[in-house]
């Protein structure tokens, strides 16, 4: 257990402030890899290559709202949980789309550490066990073809 | 009757206000939410540092690497907080410049200080779209209504700004010239149609959607500046590219001139 990596955390809000925070808050209670990032498109890049646990992201951002970049995160990383963290001025717009990305949880600005905290932890968890359900199926999958091929040579050797 | 547009103006004016509500408060809870998170980051910081210090002390050994690294989140914080504050403040100020009953009386003012604060509370309509450039120059102080004329440049600001569809920039520029304040507020939005044109300054004209434009905001900003301010306002526009509007008010008010 001590070897595996840190949970990876990615953080989007193109304000600084709330991301050095939020990172200030979560490395001081935990020990996640956190990845901050205040323009969606970088945020996008990293998510096509480095797998990650979470993704928590602002809703009204230049260039790509928080659903567009949730979206592309369910595209690339299909296991990632998927946390909106908006302002109040655009929360009817974000129920509206939430249904779209499968949201893991949606969380309202001013946001409560303790509750923010919660949710990663329970979402990281959520990650760990599809993660690993994944792992068991195909496992099954490479031993049901296993057994199919023996069945088959037996089959072909008594025929 | 004297009093009626008067009235209007600030009915309008108060209803403007209205419509920006939701977003200062959501300007506003950016920074205090993160006021708050750092407060409770800093009092356990404390404590732990705190704890790291008295262990070392004890133990007669140089403070640990971990404490060094609780120092330095201790100092982004405070910057954070600093700059959180100001940003809260800037809008505070804004506010009280435009929500600040008109008292009647000729101030000699600052123009480009007064745009400053009407642009924080116009910024909050569109921060995350609009670009937002100041050009100012060197300004005497200003004979005029100053809370009259923060209505002016927020309705101006607030067109300029529902002209552009997606994203543009919004340029306000002040220049002095003989006598004249100029103030000219240009956008890079869609301009305005040449069937249009006569109509603009019409009571009730208006091409935004039923609910959401009165067509009231350039009646008044011309009753403040031509009626109350003995200035001009004009504009220009190219449909596509883009509408610049100026105001010019006299440095010295006509009343006071000898
Ligand atoms: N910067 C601009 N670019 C393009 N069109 C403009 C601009 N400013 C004003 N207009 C046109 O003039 C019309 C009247 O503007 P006015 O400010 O009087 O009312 P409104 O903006 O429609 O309504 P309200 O001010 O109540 O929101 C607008 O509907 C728009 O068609
Ligand atoms: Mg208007």
């Amino acid at each position: 257990m001590a070897s595996n990596p840190p949970p990876a955390v990615v953080i989007v809000d193109d304000e600084e402030m709330v991301i050095t925070s939020v990172r200030a808050f979560l490395r001081l209670e935990t020990e996640y890899a956190i990845h901050g990032f205040t323009l969606p498109g970088e945020a996008v890049k990293f998510l096509e290559t480095n797998p990650v646990d979470v993704v928590v992201s602002d809703y009204l951002m230049p260039k790509m709202n928080g659903l567009e970049l949730l979206a592309k995160s369910k595209q690339f990383q299909p296991e990632a949980a998927r946390v909106l963290l908006t302002g109040h001025a655009d929360k009817q717009s974000a129920i509206r789309a939430i249904n779209d990305v499968g949201l893991y949880q949606y969380l309202e600005k001013p946001w409560d550490n303790q509750q923010l905290l919660l949710v990663i932890q329970s979402a990281i968890e959520r990650t760990t066990l599809l993660r690993s359900l994944r792992e068991k199926i195909s496992a099954l999958d490479t031993a049901h073809s296993n057994l199919k091929d023996i069945q088959a040579k037996l089959l072909r050797a008594f025929l | 009757m004297e009093e009626e547009p008067r009235h209007l103006a600030e009915l309008y004016r108060m209803a403007v206000l209205g419509r920006l509500t939701a977003k200062i408060v959501h300007e506003i809870t950016t920074p205090a939410g993160s006021i708050r998170s750092n407060n409770e980051v800093l009092a356990r910081s404390l404590d732990a540092l705190g704890k790291l210090l008295s262990d070392a002390t004890v133990k007669k050994c140089a403070p640990p690497a971990k404490a060094l690294d609780i120092l330095e989140t201790l100092k982004n914080l405070a910057g954070v907080d600093k700059i959180a504050c100001d940003r809260i403040s800037a809008v505070v100020r804004g506010l009280k410049t435009y929500a600040r009953v008109e008292e009647g009386e000729l101030r000699k003012t600052n123009l480009n200080d007064l745009l400053r604060d009407t642009l924080k509370l116009a910024g909050v309509e569109f921060r995350n779209r609009v670009t937002l450039v100041e050009d100012f120059g060197e300004m005497p102080a200003v004979e005029c209504y100053p809370q009259s004329l923060s209505q002016v440049f927020l309705n101006l600001l607030v067109n300029a700004g529902q002209a552009i569809e997606g994203e543009g920039q919004v340029t306000v520029r002040t220049r002095a010239e003989n006598g004249w304040a100029r103030i000219s507020i240009s956008d890079t939005g869609t301009g305005i149609a040449p069937e249009h044109r006569d109509r603009i300054f019409t009571p009730g004209f208006t091409t935004k959607p039923a609910g959401e434009g009165t067509g009231l905001g350039l009646v008044i900003t011309r009753e403040i500046v031509v009626d109350h301010h003995h200035g001009t306002i004009t504009f220009e526009s190219e449909p596509g590219r883009g509408t610049t509007f100026h105001a010019r008010i006299p440095i010295t008010h006509p009343r006071n001139r000898s």
